[in-house]
């Protein structure tokens, strides 16, 4: 599959390319080929299903593309035109003098979470740039607490560089994503990739999830791990305000299908955010947690989201990356949503996901992938989501 | 659904304590409390200014700091920051005297700061004052043990003195797990006219309130080394009659006092007073009392350290007294005042949760709607107070007929609702039994001062249809079967003719 678009004179493009072949050498070959659609290609996004092998993934691009960076990671489904894929490579490539771009990898990330985020910052910070900037990271869906990478590259960068990415997924087998980046297959990684450019971006975030009843108090935590609640074991008050079936209380598997579409909502000043509590489970101690800290004192809500909810979320934040965008068109957008909606959705959810962004899209490419994590900095200092879509639109 | 504006404020406050207690050494609670302060009230900017120097920034790149602009809005010279690529800022600025006077410094892009996130910021402001107070303590005992142990004769009376500000740090800490962990109110009053007495030595501690619906008069709400007989009868006193603690609520200030005692205190104390020390405290901002220590010591005299302790625990005071504030009005928000079932709103939104899960696990749902007979009679002879007290016995009657997972509520006047969970089919009968239970347990005379009243009540029963998921017709049904009931002679119960 391919989406041409005349680019041959314009300063700056986007092209998407994907394969559903299943060798992987050939299918990242493919999609490469297709998303190259214009002149002087800068930087390449691959995202490719669990199944593939992401070095040979890799060499696949190289061959099309020569000494271009060559950024991506596994997923839990790939976005593109045509709608999601499981087992694809999707690729897209960004060109034109109109763009300068500067890569950069940190590893062994876990317990050091701030200082890769600085280093990662400094790394692509340069001091003789472009107009308009956009920091893209792809991280390793297993590293925990993965705000606080964010905050280390918010102390280099400031509120003058949005950040956006996402975090690798692997099919929901949870045992191990990969992030690609300079031919490498890596693990406890970061990629990240400085776009800058002459023309404006745009980020955007939104969740499609509403509260139920009365808040809840956070009256003990630990280590990122809620205790209690009210005062009562955590586990408990969750599943008790949703009116969970007795399984959930004591079967790990019945608790995981039960929590992952039913997220905690953790009460902002602009709104409520959601937090995942269905992958790291602790039935003996009935605590509840996900990657990301919530915090004592802090004030939560049950949620709840339907397809319905989701998908208006979905348009709605396609409408808010171009109303920042001030009325220029998109050349390409990102389009990166979160793996434990698919949980909500469906297989046929998420084709009406994908034709809500391809409505949204009007023709122009786009590409992504469903993530462990979304990340996307567009006010105040937090940047990293759960359960959320999150779009980069370039211009 | 009130958005809980106010609740937000608090459990920033709380976040932040939490945050930056926990944290190490002064480096790092002071980056800790700019990004939370910047988290919380979602400004891209946040500077902590100690001695005139930037301690800590977040949200510019390290080398484009403009330090003279942030000097500058905490001077009060400017509110707006230049960020580059973002824009004009609003900008704001709380301060804090003493030895090592500082700011903090917050910025954002979308929207200036409202009247209750400025209070909030001088709140965060106030808080990391102390925490670093706490921090420099710490540090400085720790040093002094180091070289104490060298020269442990000449410095016993230093580090008498620092053993004691270790204590007053675990009091504090102490008092703050106890606000956040949300302890009662008067529990957490108590214990801090402990820690004062325990820490200052002095004999009497007592912790004056305004009356909420006379703010010229206070009450005593917590106290130590006071007449207990006198001081428990002690009806609210005009705050002119207050002595020391009155005044310092009406300066607005720290108080000292050396001269003859009221006669108030007086009756209170049992000996005699000779100095006595006041500090303000504060329910969201304003003086809504003050915190007193008094010694009958002839030589006792406050020093900086005591001021400075005096200060620290009317703070936390003033945290415990907004937290309980704030928790009060969100619970008021969802449940009744009265009788403190659930409001109807939080009852109609969980009735359609409640219906949806119903729908798609297929568990039975039943819908009570009920009113008392002849309440209106009980108003009007016995008076609203006896009015009140039958709906409050009512609503406690109905509550233990429930099980957790059934949530009752009060619609307003005399009109009551309730949701059972999983009861099976319309035929089992399950919901008829329940009704059949409160009608026993409303009928069951209710005392009433000197007098036992008995009421019945009418109840309506629908059954959520299987796949019904809108509480509209539902409710109509339950309301239409509650007429019936009344109709059919009321005390008693009918079940809606359409399920």
């Amino acid at each position: 599959m391919s989406h041409e678009l005349n680019t041959a004179d314009r300063p700056r493009w986007m092209g998407v390319g994907r394969s559903a072949e299943q060798d992987s050498h050939a299918a990242a070959a493919a999609a490469a080929r297709a998303a190259v659609v214009g002149a002087d290609p800068k930087l390449v996004l691959v995202f490719a299903a669990i199944t593939h092998d992401p070095a040979a993934v890799q060499e696949g691009i190289r061959e099309v593309v020569g000494e271009v960076p060559v950024l991506g990671c596994t997923t839990h489904g790939e976005i593109g035109p045509g709608g999601p894929l499981d087992g694809s490579v999707t690729v897209a490539v960004i060109g034109g003098t109109g763009f300068t771009v500067t890569s950069a990898i940190a590893q062994q990330v876990s317990g050091r979470q701030r200082e890769a985020g600085v280093e990662l910052a400094r790394a692509v910070n340069r001091a003789d740039r472009r107009p308009y900037r956009a920091l893209l990271m792809l991280t390793d869906g297993m590293i925990r607490d993965q705000e606080t990478i964010l905050r280390g590259c918010y102390s280099v960068l400031g509120a003058s560089v949005p950040l956006f990415g996402g975090a690798a997924a692997d099919g929901w087998r949870m045992t191990g994503t990969y992030v690609m980046a300079d031919g490498k297959v890596l693990t406890d990684a970061v990629a990240a990739v400085m776009i800058e450019s002459d023309a404006p971006l745009a980020v955007a975030v939104r969740h499609g999830w509403r509260r139920l009843g009365t808040p809840m108090i956070v009256t003990g935590s630990e280590n990122g791990r809620v205790l209690t609640l009210d005062d009562r074991p955590a586990l408990d008050v969750y599943l008790e305000r949703l009116g969970a079936p007795a399984d959930a209380y004591t079967d790990v598997n019945a608790f995981v299908d039960f929590a992952l579409p039913r997220p905690i909502g953790v009460q902002r000043r602009s709104g409520v955010e959601a937090r995942n509590v269905s992958t790291e489970i602790d039935l003996a101690g009935r605590t509840i947690g996900g990657g990301s800290s919530i915090d004592l004192g802090g004030l939560t809500w049950v949620m709840e989201g339907d397809e319905e909810s989701i998908l208006a979320a979905t348009d709605a934040a396609c409408r808010d990356v171009r109303e920042a965008l001030d009325g220029r068109e998109p050349i390409g957008m990102l389009t990166f949503s979160c793996a434990a909606l698919r949980a909500v959705l469906g297989d046929e959810g998420i084709r009406k996901e994908g034709a809500h962004l391809e409505e949204a899209a009007a023709g122009v490419p786009f590409a992504g992938f469903y993530t462990y994590g979304e990340i996307a900095r567009v006010r105040g200092i937090d940047g990293f989501h759960n359960q959320t879509l999150v779009v980069l639109a370039l211009t | 659904m009130v958005e809980a504006v106010a609740a937000l404020q608090i459990q920033q406050l709380v976040e932040l304590l939490a945050v930056v207690s926990s944290l190490p050494d002064e480096a790092a609670a002071v980056v800790g409390a700019a990004e939370r302060a910047a988290q919380a009230l979602e400004a891209e900017v946040a500077v902590v200014i100690i001695d005139r120097h930037i301690a800590a920034a977040v949200g510019f790149p390290a080398e484009e700091l403009p330090e003279e602009e942030l000097f500058a809005i905490a001077d009060r010279q400017l509110d707006k920051l230049s960020v580059p690529d973002v824009g004009d800022c609003y900008a704001i600025a709380a301060g804090w005297a003493g030895a090592h006077p500082g700011h903090l410094v917050l910025a954002r892009y979308d929207e200036g700061f409202s009247v209750e996130e400025t209070n909030l910021i001088r709140g965060m402001a106030r808080l990391l004052e102390l925490t670093l107070t706490m921090h420099r303590t710490l540090a400085a005992e720790h040093e002094m043990r180091q070289r104490s142990e060298r020269q442990a004769a000449e410095n016993a009376e230093l580090l008498a003195s620092l053993q004691q500000r270790q204590r007053l740090l675990e009091h504090l800490s102490g008092i703050q797990r106890a606000i956040s962990l949300r302890q009662s109110l008067p529990e957490i009053l108590e214990s801090v006219t402990d820690a004062t007495q325990d820490l200052l030595g002095d004999e009497i501690v007592a912790l004056w309130l305004r009356e909420p619906g006379d703010p010229d008069r206070v009450r005593l709400a917590a106290w130590r080394g006071m007449r207990e007989e006198v001081a428990r009868r002690l009806a609210p006193v005009p705050l002119t009659e207050a002595g020391v603690a009155g005044e310092a609520i009406l300066a607005d200030g720290l108080v000292t006092n050396q001269g003859q005692p009221s006669t108030l205190t007086v009756d209170l104390v049992p000996g005699r007073q000779t100095i006595a020390m006041a500090a303000p405290v504060r329910e969201s901002g304003v003086v809504t009392g003050a915190l007193l220590v008094a010694s009958c010591e002839p030589q006792r005299q406050f020093g900086d350290a005591d001021t400075q302790t005096l200060r620290a625990f009317a703070e936390h005071v003033s945290l415990a007294l907004t937290d309980a504030k704030t928790v009060d009005q969100m619970r008021q928000a969802y449940h009744d005042s009265l009788t403190g079932l659930a409001t109807r709103g939080l009852f109609l939104e969980r009735l359609t949760q409640q219906l949806s899960l119903a729908a798609r696990e297929g568990v039975g749902l039943a819908l009570l709607f009920f009113d008392l007979d002849h309440f209106k009679e009980v108003n009007d002879t016995l008076g609203h107070a006896a009015g009140d007290q039958l709906l409050m016995t009512i609503a406690h009657r109905v509550k233990e007929q429930l099980r957790g997972s059934d949530v009752a509520a009060r619609f307003g006047g005399d009109e009551f609702a309730a949701m059972l969970w999983d009861v099976g089919a319309p035929g089992d009968g399950f919901a008829a039994a329940v009704a059949d239970r409160l009608l026993a347990a409303i009928e069951a005379p209710v005392p009433l001062g000197e007098r036992a009243v008995r009421v019945t009540a009418s109840i309506g029963i629908a059954y959520a249809n299987v796949g019904e998921t809108e509480p509209g017709p539902l409710m109509r049904r339950a309301d239409l079967a509650m007429y019936r009931a009344k109709h059919g002679g009321r005390g008693r119960a009918e079940v809606s003719a359409e399920d």
